[in-house]
């Protein structure tokens, strides 16, 4: 907060991000700076490193994965505030007065969907599934056991037989999930 | 000599209370400002009280609804949520940065927000401070700290030339204390000391630690031997000159050799009552004194008696924290704040219990010094400023969430297999 020089998010900027996230101002220099201050480089982008020095996310299973989600946007393996900001702005909390373009109930699912989805096909298939579980897991339980849970899951979700999920038989898979909680972080200000 | 120094302090407390009213006009000022650019929050139905995150010290599998049993692909949701919500702010990084303070103090160092433009009157009030602080404080306390720093080695030497015994110690404590005071005003330090009759007069003192200068600032008051890691430069000129008079242990952290034979010779020290008390911070790393982190053990297996100090700066007027690269810069900061204001609390000596545990011993003295410090207190390692967290937590993360899915899964498995036998 107080070892980095002096704001360098202009005005334009704030308002273009809050009109495509819904961030109110506030809290989007509040992510400014947390932004700044996760980048230890000082070169105004995030590497996996920097996001991995966290030590809670560090110790999260899905660790890799998460910080995998800001990267698919970049081209060049750094992520810059827009990137950072528009990733995050899907875990606001949903607002019955708002047009939520990036944190509605669809939004939030395809962006669990895509945890999931690794090679981006729109499709999980059984080992994506099982990359996940592994992830989870660690070496707690065999690997029978687990691929019998993949199948499982797949065969419980799958409505057209192609013995994979899509996102529509993702959505329905969730439905009676409650996404809103479960996908919700409160922003500070 | 005392009576200067009481007259000092009191014109020191004039101006902290000056600057108190003009930090709330400062306030008064942005708030008005922000209020125009956030609009209201419209309401949700989100409950953040509910918002997952991942345990450190007891692992606990998220997202888990006994009633729904086995693996659901909605599993994953909420160890995405408490990563991204660490991504947002975590409970262990924040406290290696600067305290975030609730008003401007009219530093441009805190300013993050283009407070200086908020209003004509604040941007002069700040230009003032600036030429204050710059022009005037400032090289008054330079010429202090230059002055300080022969007298003190002076100081040391004279003491140096004594034969041991008690003297000599008599000599070192009046000595240093004076020396520590009349640098502590090249900082315009204003510590303000409770409950002086814990003061230890001898055995093991703990306290909390946010900067170099808390050996100085509790050295205005009592005397100490010290403990530390070995630094070069203008530390290193002071503890070369403290090491002429008494028996300070000052060691190599990355030395393996070294650090063993500090607990030793902290063990020769708890048996010789005559010696002055020695001041360790078992964090280990400098925090940001809004939290205390963990206390490492070592102190606490050797000796039975600890003596508990809380030290708890006032950021609002100049932040001890140590953040920057170079010692000097972090000195030229402190004496460019407004001052260094702090108060510190002498608790009542600790004994351990007969069956207890140095850890538990620890925690426990850790949690006094956090109560009364009003600091929160963590178990986090403050070793973490530098390595990674062990691999060991992420598998205890696994190890948990693979229970909650085993005990279901079995009874699944047995499920499936008699309905394969109906048909």
């Amino acid at each position: 907060m107080g070892n980095k020089s002096s704001l360098m998010l202009q005005e334009q900027d704030i308002r273009d991000i809050q009109s495509e996230t819904g961030f109110l101002p506030s809290q989007i220099e509040r992510l400014y700076s947390r932004f700044t201050s996760l980048d230890k480089g000082d070169n105004g982008t995030l590497s996996r490193e920097d996001f991995l020095r966290i030590p809670e996310l560090a110790i999260n299973p899905l660790g890799d994965r998460i910080v995998h989600a800001f990267f698919k946007e970049s081209e060049d393996d750094h992520v810059n505030f827009r990137q950072f900001v528009r990733v995050l702005a899907h875990f606001r909390p949903i607002k019955r007065t708002q047009d939520n373009k990036l944190n509605a109930r669809e939004e939030k699912l395809r962006f669990a969907f895509k945890m999931y989805d690794l090679d981006d096909d729109e499709r999980i298939s059984r080992e994506e599934l099982l990359a996940v579980l592994h992830m989870m897991v660690g070496e707690n339980i065999s690997d029978d056991q687990l691929n019998s849970i993949a199948e499982r899951t797949i065969l419980e979700a799958d409505k057209d037989g192609d013995q994979m999920i899509s996102f529509e038989e993702f959505c329905c898979a969730l439905e009676r999930t409650d996404v809103e909680q479960k996908m919700s972080i409160k922003f500070l200000k | 000599m005392s009576a200067t120094a009481h007259h000092l302090l009191e014109i020191r407390r004039y101006y902290i209370n000056f600057l108190l009213k003009l930090f709330a006009f400062g306030q008064k000022k942005v708030e008005r400002k922000r209020v125009g650019k956030d609009q209201d929050d419209s309401e949700t139905s989100f409950s953040e009280f509910d918002q997952p995150s991942l345990s450190f010290e007891q692992p606990r599998a998220l997202g888990i609804d006994e009633d729904n049993k086995g693996f659901h692909m909605d599993h994953v949701l909420e160890y995405v949520t408490a990563g991204m919500a660490s991504i947002m702010e975590d409970n262990v990084t924040k406290y290696f940065e600067p305290e975030e303070l609730p008003m401007w103090n009219l530093l441009s160092r805190t300013n993050d927000r283009a407070y200086e433009f908020v209003s004509a009157r604040l941007t002069v009030c700040w230009m003032v401070g600036f030429v204050v602080r710059y022009a005037l404080l400032f090289p008054i306390r330079l010429i202090i700290l230059t002055l300080g720093i022969p007298l003190f080695w002076l100081c040391m030497i004279i003491v140096g030339v004594f034969p041991n015994g008690q003297f000599k110690r008599w000599l070192n404590r009046k000595l240093v204390i004076f020396c520590f005071d009349f640098i502590a005003g090249s900082l315009s330090l204003v510590a303000t000391f409770h409950n002086t009759e814990n003061a230890p007069k001898r055995g093991i003192a703990v306290a909390n630690h946010t900067s170099p200068i808390d050996s100085v600032v509790l050295a205005t008051h009592n005397y100490y031997d010290m403990v530390g890691q070995k630094h070069s430069g203008l530390m290193g000129i002071f503890m070369r000159a403290l090491s002429h008079a008494s028996t300070h242990i000052w060691f190599e952290r990355s030395d393996e050799k070294d650090r063993s034979s500090v607990v030793e010779r902290l063990k020769e020290r708890v048996n010789s009552p005559d010696l002055p008390p020695i001041l360790i911070f078992p964090e280990g790393v400098c925090v940001n004194n809004t939290s205390v982190m963990q206390f490492k053990k070592g102190t606490f297996e050797i000796a039975s008696v600890i003596h508990p100090i809380a030290i708890r700066f006032d950021a609002r007027f100049g932040d001890a924290f140590w953040w920057q690269d170079k010692f000097h810069h972090y000195i030229l900061h402190m004496m460019t704040s407004w001052a260094i204001v702090c108060n510190v609390w002498y608790l009542p000596p600790m004994t351990r219990y007969p069956e207890e545990s140095a850890i538990a011993f620890a925690n426990r003295v850790k949690a006094k010094i956090a109560r009364q410090g009003g600091m929160i207190d963590l178990s986090w390692d403050g070793f973490l400023k530098a390595q990674p967290p062990k691999k060991e937590w992420l598998r205890q993360q696994q190890q948990e969430f693979a229970r909650h899915l085993q005990v279901d899964n079995t009874e699944e498995e047995d499920q499936w297999s008699t309905k394969d036998k109906d048909e």
